[in-house]
């Protein structure tokens, strides 16, 4: 296990998170998500999910979490535990050390899975796989996706689906789970004042590499329409980003919709009024932006037809000296809260650190500082619209 | 300048009342780059009734002006949004409405001062016309239909609703398409005038600053204003019962949601104590480590932990409890039944008292959180610090007799919303 101490004092809580590694592939999704969501159901030691709260709330009410990820080519089970830095504890316990004995216990102590909890689980999961639909924004771009990366594993929704799901039992997903410790990367970090001492087991992990796929646009653009009861359409465009200078398509993206002062929102939104929001998110890890409007359903042709305009304008050069600096701005301002949040720093020097660029919150901001117009420019120029989605009614 | 050091957490809060009646409340945090501002008026929805202190006039406004106000705040007679230069800046710029006060912020790690000087100006610039008040009411037409198609939002108003019968609490913040339609620019400079006095003002700031010197820099950038008197506020009688026991509305939700209410009309001696001892019962006796949890939660009655809070002012006080369940009804009838006969033991309170402890240290984790904090809290009245001290006062046997006194049935109502 890699174990990665970020001293800090800025903070009065410690924060140690363990990620999982795998490689990502759709059939797994469904597992790795309900697994995540038995293993905080009980251990060997905390038999049940009161105990394990009881012993939570000991250590001041230490705060434990859990989630999947996908990122790249890989895929991530995470769990997170919070705990109030030894200090201010009202007797000097020791309660980092205790906290991650029991962040490892709830993923590493177990020798069957209880049936009754994979039953309720898989109902629970099963609730939240149905109710996708209820987040029209995030379920719009998750369809996006879908879509522009069609035949990659990239696709698949990380909570996987019902029929996947159906076929899983507390016998074969503890197979799984003994099969996927033996096979998986495991990084530890914990960020925050007096973090020396802690004394970690070594536990077996293995280094995961995955090569890039890269992904090749459509000869023209893919267009998919939805239909929904909806009462705002919510149009998004996935752009394909052929360009390896990832600092100038941070730039290049940050101006055409990092903030209020970007081209999508001030276009799209202030002038035109065609939208209640509009932005975009680069998705450097897929060399993708995905652009995203919540709009009137019948004004689609000319919210398409503005940002196209946006997109060529970056092409041509037109973007204004304002409009450069002000997304810079934005983009630094953003790097340097990297340092004031446990997650983001933690999150920030492990995605480094996975796909092997070590670079550190400092440096990544001289390579964002250094960009120049021209570059922007040069990066837009190998950015090509891909796949348009439009979440529409039934109209 | 007065200084409050507390051992405990390490952590020295200073407080400046200024010639003018502004209160200034400074929070160093000296190792991190993030820097944060709040500038707040007690001035919130349930003010709508009140007597402008130089005229005498008694003024009533409709529904929803403080939010209206809020809006047009940002706009500038240059015809600049200000929301839009602090942006530029790099700062993360916002302002929000509550039932009891207005405030405006940002945050970020470069070019502060730059922002103090834009924040400064525009909430001491009103700019009001005929023409950009009208304009604002198709916006916040919108918003407001917006509000109405949020189920948690809705959820919440309609408790409120089950839990007064006239006070303002239960109003939307944003008003009605109807109760804005007559707010004229004189409403909001009448408003204006009265609650944007520094006398009704507090700011909160936190980050790497010397005390004296941010101090010296805000009185710099504080335009001179005439003494004012206290504003009087008119609020409907003092309600001590519930209005009705149970709403129910049908809205886009795919699995029901449900907040129970318990309306609160002890007058107890001391707030902070008082807020403690609900959060310790609750924790105890319906949070995530509690046998009712485990028994809906294993039941699929529960998916996830409740979400449970108090909220207090000095016009209305109240607990809500909120989650999600195929059973709203059985899990009310649950907790219901729990909270009124289940007791706190010496175990519950003892681990309970730990983790909300920490919950309040961990507050002072994030120069965004303390200063929000700092200015909610002072506009009750209270100084932030108080809570962590009050930790050692608080005994079991006070909790046991905040329990009998509030948890009752008769004064608790429930709201739903379910599926279409």
């Amino acid at each position: 296990m890699q174990i990665t101490k970020l001293e800090s004092n800025k903070f009065k809580t410690n924060l140690s998170a363990l990620f999982i590694t795998i490689p990502l592939k759709e059939d797994e999704c469904t597992k790795n998500a309900l697994l995540t969501s038995v293993l905080r159901r009980g251990t060997e030691t905390y038999k049940t999910q009161e105990e394990i709260s009881k012993k939570l709330e000991e250590l001041y009410g230490a705060g434990f979490n859990c989630g999947v990820d996908k990122t790249g080519e890989y895929y991530i089970l995470k769990f997170y535990l919070e705990t109030l830095e030894n200090t201010y504890t009202l007797s000097g316990e020791n309660i980092l050390q205790e906290g991650i004995n029991l962040l490892l216990d709830i993923v590493f102590n177990h020798e069957a899975f209880n049936k009754e909890y994979v039953r309720q689980e898989k109902e629970n999961l099963k609730k939240l796989i149905e109710s996708r639909k209820d987040n029209k924004a995030l379920y719009a771009k998750e369809r996006c996706i879908e879509y522009m990366f069609e035949g990659d594993p990239y696709a698949t929704y990380k909570f996987g689906n019902v029929e996947d799901l159906e076929k899983i039992n507390e016998i074969n997903l503890f197979e799984y789970y003994k099969n996927l410790l033996e096979n998986c990367r495991i990084d530890l970090y914990i960020i925050g004042n007096n973090i020396n001492d802690v004394q970690i087991p070594d536990i077996k992990s293995k280094n995961i590499i995955q090569e890039n796929i890269k992904h090749i646009s459509p000869e023209t653009v893919k267009i998919i329409k939805e239909k929904q009861e909806v009462t705002q359409g919510k149009l998004i465009v996935g752009l394909n980003v052929e360009c390896e200078n990832k600092a100038a398509v941070s730039m290049y993206n940050a101006i055409l919709g990092g903030g209020a002062n970007s081209k999508l929102f001030q276009n799209v939104r202030e002038k035109a009024s065609l939208a209640y929001s509009a932005g975009s998110n680069y998705i450097r890890r897929k060399n993708a932006i995905l652009i995203r409007t919540g709009i009137e359903i019948e004004n689609y042709d000319k919210a398409v037809a503005i940002i196209e305009e946006q997109l060529n304008d970056m092409k041509s050069g037109r973007i204004s000296d304002e409009e450069f600096d002000s997304a810079k701005q934005l983009l630094i301002s953003s790097i340097e809260l990297i340092e004031e949040s446990k997650e983001d720093k933690i999150t920030f020097y492990f995605d480094q650190n996975l796909f092997e660029e070590n670079l550190s919150v400092d440096e990544y901001k001289k390579m964002i500082e250094s960009v120049t117009k021209e570059q922007v420019i040069e990066a837009a120029n190998k950015i090509k619209e891909d796949t348009i989605y439009f979440l529409t009614n039934n109209k | 300048m007065q200084k409050i050091e507390n051992k405990k957490i390490k952590e020295t809060v200073y407080i400046e009342t200024l010639d003018n009646g502004m209160k200034i409340i400074i929070i160093p945090k000296h190792e991190t780059k993030k820097k944060y501002i709040i500038w707040g008026t007690k001035f919130g929805s349930i003010d709508n009734h009140f007597i402008e202190p130089s005229t005498g006039r008694e003024i009533k406004v409709p529904d929803g002006v403080a939010h209206y106000l809020e809006h047009k705040m940002f706009e500038q007679e240059s015809g600049i949004d200000s929301l839009y230069t602090l942006m530029a800046l790099g700062l993360d710029a916002n302002a929000y409405t509550t039932n009891d006060h207005t405030a405006y912020l940002f945050g970020g790690t470069n070019n502060f001062y730059k922002g103090l000087d834009e924040l400064m100006d525009y909430v001491q610039h009103p700019y009001f016309t005929d023409a950009n008040v009208e304009k604002e009411r198709g916006i916040i037409g919108q918003e407001i239909g917006k509000y109405d198609d949020e189920p948690s939002w809705k959820l919440y108003i309609n408790l409120m609703d089950c839990l007064y019968k006239n006070n303002p609490v239960k109003l939307d913040i944003a008003g009605t398409v109807e109760s804005i339609s007559h707010i004229t620019k004189e409403t909001l400079y009448d408003c204006y005038n009265t609650f944007y006095h520094p006398s009704n003002m507090t700011m909160c700031i936190s980050g790497d600053f010397e005390p004296e010197k941010i101090v010296e820099e805000v009185k710099k950038r504080l335009l001179p204003k005439e003494k004012m008197g206290e504003i009087k506020r008119i609020y409907p009688e003092k309600e001590y019962n519930i209005n009705k026991k149970f709403s129910e509305q049908n809205m886009e939700v795919n699995i029901p949601l449900f907040m129970i209410g318990y309306r609160d009309a002890i007058e107890n001696e001391n707030n902070i104590r008082k807020q403690i001892a609900i959060e310790i019962i609750l924790n105890s006796l319906i949070g995530k480590s509690s046998k009712l949890y485990q028994k809906l939660y294993n039941e699929g009655l529960l998916m996830s932990g409740l979400e449970f809070y108090d909220e207090f002012a000095d016009e209305y006080s109240h607990v809500v409890i909120g989650g999600q369940s195929e059973n709203p009804e059985k899990v009310n009838e649950e907790i219901v039944k729990t909270l009124k006969n289940e007791e706190v033991t010496l175990e519950n309170f003892e681990r309970s008292k730990k983790a909300i402890y920490s919950d309040y240290v961990s507050e002072f984790d994030d120069v965004e959180s303390i200063g929000r904090i700092f200015l909610q809290d002072s506009m009750r009245g209270i100084n932030s610090l108080d809570y962590i001290n009050e930790f050692e006062n608080i005994n079991i046997e006070y909790v046991k007799k905040i329990q009998e006194e509030l948890f009752k049935e008769e004064m608790s109502a429930l709201s739903i919303i379910r599926k279409k």
